[in-house]
C-alpha cells in the first residue's frame, strides 16, 4: 500500500490542479460540478489537518519532486507552512460553499470552479514550497487565477463590470511589477550564492557572514523582498490597490483575498526574514515597524470616511495587516507568537465579515451604508454575524480578536517598544469606532425611506449562505473562549522560525540520485 | 556577469521599461511591462554565463559526474558556491539552470501579457478610451 501520509504535500498541490482541468470538462453538468468540488475541498481540508498533525508529531516533512535533492524542487511542510495550508483550506471550503448560491450560474459552471481550484493550488504551493523560484511560479498562478475570479459576476450584479476591470487592471499591473522585482531579487541571490533552495541559501549566507565576507548587496536584496511581499500584503506605500480590488470582487472571492491572499505576503516576510536573512534583521526590523505603523494609521483613518460597506472592510484589512506586521517587526518570540495568533483571528473574522457583507448587499440592494438602516428586524442572522465579526476585529472580549490584540500589546510592552505600542493602541480605538459605526448605520435606528430606495428583499437564509457564516462565527467565538491550542501552536511555529536549524537539517540531508 | 556591454544593455532596457509604464496610454504601459520582463530575463540569463564553452551534460549518475568534475560541489569555507565559481578554479561551463528559469519566466509573462491585453481591449470597450487618466471611477 502506498503511504499516503508521505505524499500529502504534493497531493495538496496536485489534486486542485487536476480538479481545475476536470471542472472545465464537466461544465455541462453544474450539479455534479458543485458536489464534486465541495467534496474535494472537504478532502483537502481533512488532508491538511492530517498534515498538520503529522508534522506536529514527526517533525518537518520534506517531499522531493524528482530525485534531485536540494537542486530540484522540494516541498517542505514545517509547522508554519502546514498551518497556513490548514487555514487556507478551511476558509476556501467556506467560501466555496457560499459561492454556490452567490455566483451567477453561468459564470459558476463555466470558469469559476476551475479558477477557484487553481487559486487553492497556488496558495498551497506557496505555503509548502522550499524553493524561491518555485514560490515565484506559484505566486503567478495565484495572481492570474485571482485576477480572473475578481472579474466574475455575483448574482444581482451590484458591482459594474467596468469597475471590476479597472480594479483588476490596477491589481495586475502592480503585482506584475512586484513579481519583476521578485525575479530581480531571486536572480541576484542566485548570482551570488548559486542556489535557489531556501535552506541552502540560509546555510551559505550564515557561512559567509561568519567568515566576514558577506557581500554588501545582500543588504539590498533583503528590502527587495520586503517590497515584493509587502505589495502582496498591501502594506503602506503599496496599499492603494487593495481598497479597489477587494470590494470589486464578488463576496466569496473578497473573503478569500482578504482572509488568505494578503496573508501570503505575511508568510513570505516571515520565511525570508527569519530563514534567509537573519543577518539583515537589524536593518529590516525598524523598516517593518515603521511601515506597519504607517499602514495602521492610513488604513484606520481611511476606513472612517467610507460609506461603502465592502470598501470599509477592505480599509480595515489594510489596518489589521499593519498590526500583524508590527508584531513581526518587533521580532522577538513573544511578538511573533502574538502576530501569528492575530493572523489566524483576522483571517477568520474578516472572511466571515466579507461573506456577511455579501448577503447584506443582496438584502439591501446597494453597497451604500447611507441607504441602509434598521435591518436588525429583517435580517437578524446577518446582523448578529456582523456584530460578532466587528467585535472580533475591534478586539472586544470574548472574541478571538481580543486575545490577539491583548497578546500583541502585552508582548510589545514586555519588549519595551513603548512608542509603537502606544500608536497602535490609539488606532485600535479608531478600529472600535469605525466597525461599530458601520454596524449602527446598517442595523440600528430607523429603517430606510422605502418610498425612495425601495423595500428590503427577503433575507436569504438558504443553507449554502448560512452554514459558512455560522461556522466561521462559531470559530471566531471559539478562538476567543478557548485560545490555548492556537497559542501553543503559534509558540511552536515561532520556535521553528527563530531557530531554523531543524528546517535546514531536514532539507539538506537529502541525497541526490 | 562578465560583460560590461551586456550590463549596460540590461540597464537601458530597465530604463525604457520604467519610462513606458509611467505613460498614460494603457498599451504603452503593457509594452513597458513586456520590456521590463525581458530585461529581467536577460538579467537572469546573464548570471549563468561564465567564461567558457563546454556544455554541461551529465552522463551517468550524480556520483560519477562529481568524480569527473562535471559537477562541482560546494566548498562554502573557501567561498565556492557551486555553480557560481571564480575564474581561478578554472571551470569552463555555462550554467544550464538559469536558462530553464528564463524559459519558465518567459512562459509566465506570455500568459500574463495575453490576459492583460484582453483586459485592455475590454477596458477600451467599456470606457471608449485608452487614457489611464480618464479611468477614475474607483478612488483607491
Amino acid at each position: 500500500m502506498i503511504d499516503v501520509m508521505q505524499h500529502l504535500p504534493i497531493l495538496l498541490v496536485a489534486i486542485p490542479i487536476l480538479m481545475a482541468a476536470v471542472m472545465i470538462m464537466l461544465r455541462s453538468h453544474p450539479k455534479l460540478q458543485n458536489i464534486l468540488n465541495v467534496t474535494v475541498s472537504i478532502v483537502l481540508l481533512l488532508m491538511s489537518i492530517q498534515l498538520l498533525f503529522h508534522v506536529w508529531d514527526n517533525g518537518i516533512q520534506v517531499y522531493e519532486v524528482g530525485e534531485w535533492g536540494k537542486y530540484g524542487i522540494l516541498l517542505v511542510a514545517d509547522l508554519l507552512g502546514s498551518s497556513m495550508v490548514l487555514l487556507s483550506s478551511g476558509i476556501s471550503l467556506m467560501a466555496l460553499i457560499y459561492s454556490l448560491d452567490y455566483i451567477q450560474e453561468h459564470s459558476l459552471s463555466s470558469t469559476y470552479h476551475s479558477l477557484f481550484n487553481l487559486m487553492i493550488a497556488g496558495l498551497n504551493g506557496t505555503f509548502l514550497t522550499g524553493d524561491l523560484f518555485n514560490m515565484f511560479v506559484f505566486f503567478e498562478i495565484l495572481l492570474l487565477s485571482s485576477c480572473a475570479l475578481v472579474v466574475s459576476q455575483g448574482k444581482g450584479g451590484h458591482t459594474k463590470t467596468s469597475d471590476k476591470m479597472e480594479a483588476t487592471f490596477k491589481y495586475l499591473i502592480l503585482n506584475m511589477i512586484g513579481s519583476i522585482v521578485m525575479l530581480i531579487a531571486v536572480a541576484s541571490l542566485y548570482a551570488t550564492l548559486g542556489t535557489l533552495n531556501m535552506a541552502d541559501i540560509a546555510v551559505k549566507i550564515s557561512a559567509l557572514s561568519q567568515s566576514g565576507t558577506l557581500p554588501w548587496h545582500l543588504f539590498m536584496i533583503a528590502p527587495l523582498f520586503i517590497i515584493v511581499f509587502g505589495n502582496k500584503a498591501a502594506i503602506f506605500p503599496m496599499h492603494y490597490w487593495l481598497p479597489d480590488v477587494h470590494p470589486s470582487a464578488p463576496s466569496p472571492i473578497s473573503a478569500m483575498l482578504s482572509g488568505v491572499m494578503i496573508k501570503v505576503g505575511v508568510y513570505g516576510v516571515l520565511r525570508v526574514c527569519f530563514l534567509i536573512f537573519p543577518d539583515a534583521l537589524f536593518l529590516l526590523k525598524p523598516m517593518i515597524i515603521f511601515l506597519a505603523l504607517a499602514t495602521i494609521i492610513v488604513g484606520a483613518i481611511s476606513a472612517i470616511g467610507q460609506n461603502d460597506v465592502k470598501r470599509l472592510l477592505a480599509y480595515s484589512s489594510i489596518s489589521q495587516v499593519g498590526y500583524i506586521f508590527l508584531g513581526i517587526g518587533m521580532g522577538t518570540a513573544l511578538t511573533i507568537t502574538a502576530s501569528l495568533v492575530y493572523l489566524v483571528n483576522h483571517a477568520i473574522a474578516k472572511s466571515m465579515l466579507f461573506l456577511t457583507s455579501g448577503s447584506i448587499i443582496h438584502h439591501a440592494g446597494t453597497r451604500d451604508m447611507t441607504k441602509m438602516g434598521g435591518m436588525i428586524q429583517s435580517a437578524p442572522l446577518m446582523s448578529s454575524a456582523f456584530l460578532i465579526g466587528a467585535m472580533s476585529i475591534s478586539g472586544l472580549p470574548p472574541m478571538g480578536g481580543f486575545i490577539a490584540k491583548f497578546m500583541l500589546f502585552d508582548a510589545g510592552i514586555l519588549d519595551q517598544y513603548y512608542i509603537p505600542v502606544a500608536i497602535a493602541l490609539l488606532f485600535a480605538v479608531l478600529t472600535l469606532f469605525y466597525m461599530f459605526r458601520a454596524w449602527l448605520r446598517m442595523f440600528w435606528g430607523e429603517e430606510r425611506d422605502f418610498v425612495e430606495h425601495g423595500e428590503y428583499r427577503a433575507q436569504n437564509t438558504s443553507l449554502y449562505v448560512s452554514i459558512p457564516i455560522i461556522l466561521l462565527a462559531a470559530a471566531v467565538i471559539a478562538l476567543g473562549l478557548y485560545a490555548e491550542p492556537l497559542i501553543v501552536l503559534s509558540q511552536a511555529i515561532t520556535d521553528q522560525l527563530l531557530d531554523p536549524q531543524p528546517y535546514i537539517d531536514a532539507v539538506l540531508t537529502r541525497g541526490v540520485r | 556577469m562578465n560583460s560590461v556591454l551586456l550590463s549596460i544593455t540590461i540597464s537601458i532596457l530597465f530604463g525604457i521599461g520604467t519610462f513606458l509604464i509611467l505613460r498614460r496610454d494603457i498599451i504603452k504601459v503593457i509594452i513597458g511591462l513586456s520590456i521590463l520582463s525581458h530585461a529581467v530575463n536577460l538579467l537572469i540569463a546573464s548570471t549563468g554565463i561564465f567564461d567558457g564553452d563546454k556544455v554541461p551534460i551529465i552522463t551517468g549518475s550524480h556520483e560519477s559526474a562529481v568524480a569527473s568534475g562535471t559537477i562541482f560541489t560546494d566548498d562554502v569555507v573557501n567561498g565556492v558556491m557551486s555553480p557560481v565559481v571564480s575564474v581561478m578554479t578554472g571551470t569552463h561551463y555555462v550554467d544550464p539552470l538559469v536558462q530553464a528559469l528564463v524559459l519558465t519566466a518567459i512562459v509566465i509573462s506570455l500568459a500574463i501579457t495575453a490576459f492583460i491585453l484582453i483586459l485592455a481591449y475590454r477596458i477600451h470597450e467599456e470606457y471608449k478610451t485608452t487614457d489611464l487618466n480618464e479611468m477614475k471611477r474607483l478612488r483607491g
